[in-house]
């Protein structure tokens, strides 16, 4: 048998590096998705430089660095799903990564994926509502041009987003999540530097 | 990869920023993700062993530690005052841990970590305020198995709350509860708001700022996401009430906010003050003087007769 000249994992020296200073950069991303969940629609600019690899894109890496490790399982769409990704994700955050949706904490897939998968996120249940995934959508580009008006829990009277390429599909998902309430999906729009989410309590009407 | 902060106290370790592990951290902060996604729901978390005894702020602590950045600015309360031991101890750990500034003053801070009580000054947007939660579940001295207060919450079966208050309307003639007084957030979740006394409650609802309650020893951390309803529970006959005094505060002569008792002797003299410290500062400064405040001529100490 002959060696194999490259073990499964990357050799380290083919990976990018994670964040600068762990314990800064995470707080930093930390306190933008806490203020984006808990002021949905409101968009967050990511104010640490990361490198994203093949399949990923920066905000969406980040959000993953901070809050991705062992106790959590991520799912990548088949999109995102590249050796590049799998190999980073793996090695900065150690976090085991699942083909299964079912048994995702966080699950990543990209707005042009097909999203059907969404249906088959955990919700929690009614004793653990917490016990459910988040969903990382990557897009393109996010606004507050009106095309969506949010109200709920977080909002003073309501706020504008939109979200480029936001299937109709998304909209239907979406209303029946927040209906599960307190159960539900909580989704995090993540563009190359910003970020914007949207809890299981926001109502959104499509304008 | 950890980041350390050198200790300026003599000979010892260095900790990572802010004292917690990363790892540590990170379980804090999606657990506080998950309590702002859904509000009032107790979301459990490995709380830690903190170098501090359970019942001063172990909860509250591990918030602040997950939430804090090198960039911000810490004030700690203690029962509205920036100057008791707990909150001082508090004030320094994270002086030292992770080498913020810290201040006394309500509206230059980015963080507040309070135990039970709300500054009298008005919060942004832009602020967060901490609790130390004592006992986190509503219903735990009407029901104490924590699977069924568990299946209560999960049912809205919160009809065991409205007993207890009534109970107290048919022993005393009014809602006896005067502090850690029951909450209804967004329609959905009965939340205990820590033993702040019902004085804040109405400050909570709709509050700007961000709130996130820690219980360290109970393991819950929930939330209050800026603009949420929060309504105390009562009764349309016998409707929600917050605490008033007949006396003003001795210091500052305010009226409007939450007055501690002090009792100067044994001859029954007594005098009343702003617990908000910093609020009460603040008004001095600004030349509101009440009957006792040293600046006031002497022989006019009898209550009421400087103000007039």
């Amino acid at each position: 048998m002959t060696p194999q000249p490259q073990s499964a994992l990357a050799q380290t020296s083919e990976l990018l590096p994670g964040f600068d200073h762990a314990a800064f950069d995470s707080n930093a991303v930390f306190r933008a998705l806490l203020d984006a969940m808990s002021r949905p629609g409101r968009i967050y600019d990511l104010l640490v430089s990361v490198s994203a690899p093949d399949g990923l894109n920066k905000a969406a890496t980040a959000t993953l660095l901070a809050m991705a490790d062992m106790d959590t399982t991520i799912w990548l769409s088949p999109s995102c799903a590249t050796k590049a990704a799998g190999d980073h994700l793996k090695f900065h955050c150690g976090c085991p990564i699942s083909t299964d949706v079912k048994q995702a904490d966080f699950a990543v897939a990209r707005i042009s994926d097909d999203l059907s998968f969404v249906t088959d996120l955990a919700v929690g249940n009614a004793e653990y509502p917490d016990q459910s995934a988040t969903l990382i959508l990557m897009v393109d580009e996010i606004s507050d041009h009106p095309s969506m008006t949010l109200k709920g829990s977080g909002i003073k009277d309501t706020h504008s987003l939109a979200i480029k390429g936001l299937p109709e599909s998304f909209h239907a998902w979406r209303a029946e999540n927040h209906h599960l309430f307190p159960c539900g999906v909580d989704v995090i729009f993540a563009s190359e530097t910003q970020i914007a989410a949207l809890s299981r309590t926001t109502r959104i009407e499509v304008n | 990869m950890e980041q350390t902060v050198k200790n300026p106290a003599n000979g010892a370790p260095d900790y990572n920023f802010a004292y917690l592990d990363e790892q540590t951290k990170r379980m804090i902060r999606r657990a506080l993700l998950k309590a702002v996604a859904i509000p009032g729901y107790q979301v459990p978390f490995a709380g830690r062993e903190m170098p501090m005894p359970y019942g001063w702020g172990t909860g509250g602590v591990q918030v602040t530690a997950a939430v804090i950045g090198p960039n911000d600015t810490l004030k700690v309360i203690d029962q509205g005052a920036d100057d008791t031991t707990n909150a001082v101890s508090i004030r320094q750990f994270f002086a030292k841990t992770a080498q913020v500034a810290t201040t006394e003053k309500t509206a230059e801070a980015s963080i507040i970590q309070t135990r039970h009580r709300i500054p009298e000054k008005e919060l942004r947007e832009d602020q967060v305020l901490v609790y130390q939660v004592p006992i986190p579940e509503p219903l735990r001295f009407l029901e104490p198995r924590e699977t069924e207060t568990r299946k209560m919450h999960a049912l809205e079966e919160y009809g065991l709350m409205h007993v207890k208050l009534y109970e107290d309307i048919s022993r005393h003639g009014h809602i006896a509860t005067t502090y850690a007084y029951p909450v209804m957030v967004d329609d959905r979740y009965v939340m205990d708001p820590s033993p702040t006394p019902k004085f804040d409650n109405p400050k909570m609802n709709n509050m700007a700022a961000l709130q996130l309650f820690g219980a360290g020893r109970e393991k819950r951390i929930y939330a209050l996401p800026p603009y949420t309803k929060v309504k105390s529970l009562d009764f349309e006959d016998h409707p929600f009430e917050v605490q008033t005094w007949e006396d003003e505060c001795g210091m500052c002569g305010a009226r409007d906010s939450y007055l501690d008792e002090v009792i100067l002797d044994d001859q029954g003299n007594r005098m009343f003050v702003c617990s908000d410290t910093d609020y009460c500062a603040e008004r001095q400064e600004a030349g509101h003087r009440g009957p006792q405040h040293h600046d006031q001529p002497l022989g006019t100490a009898d209550r009421g007769k400087a103000a007039e």
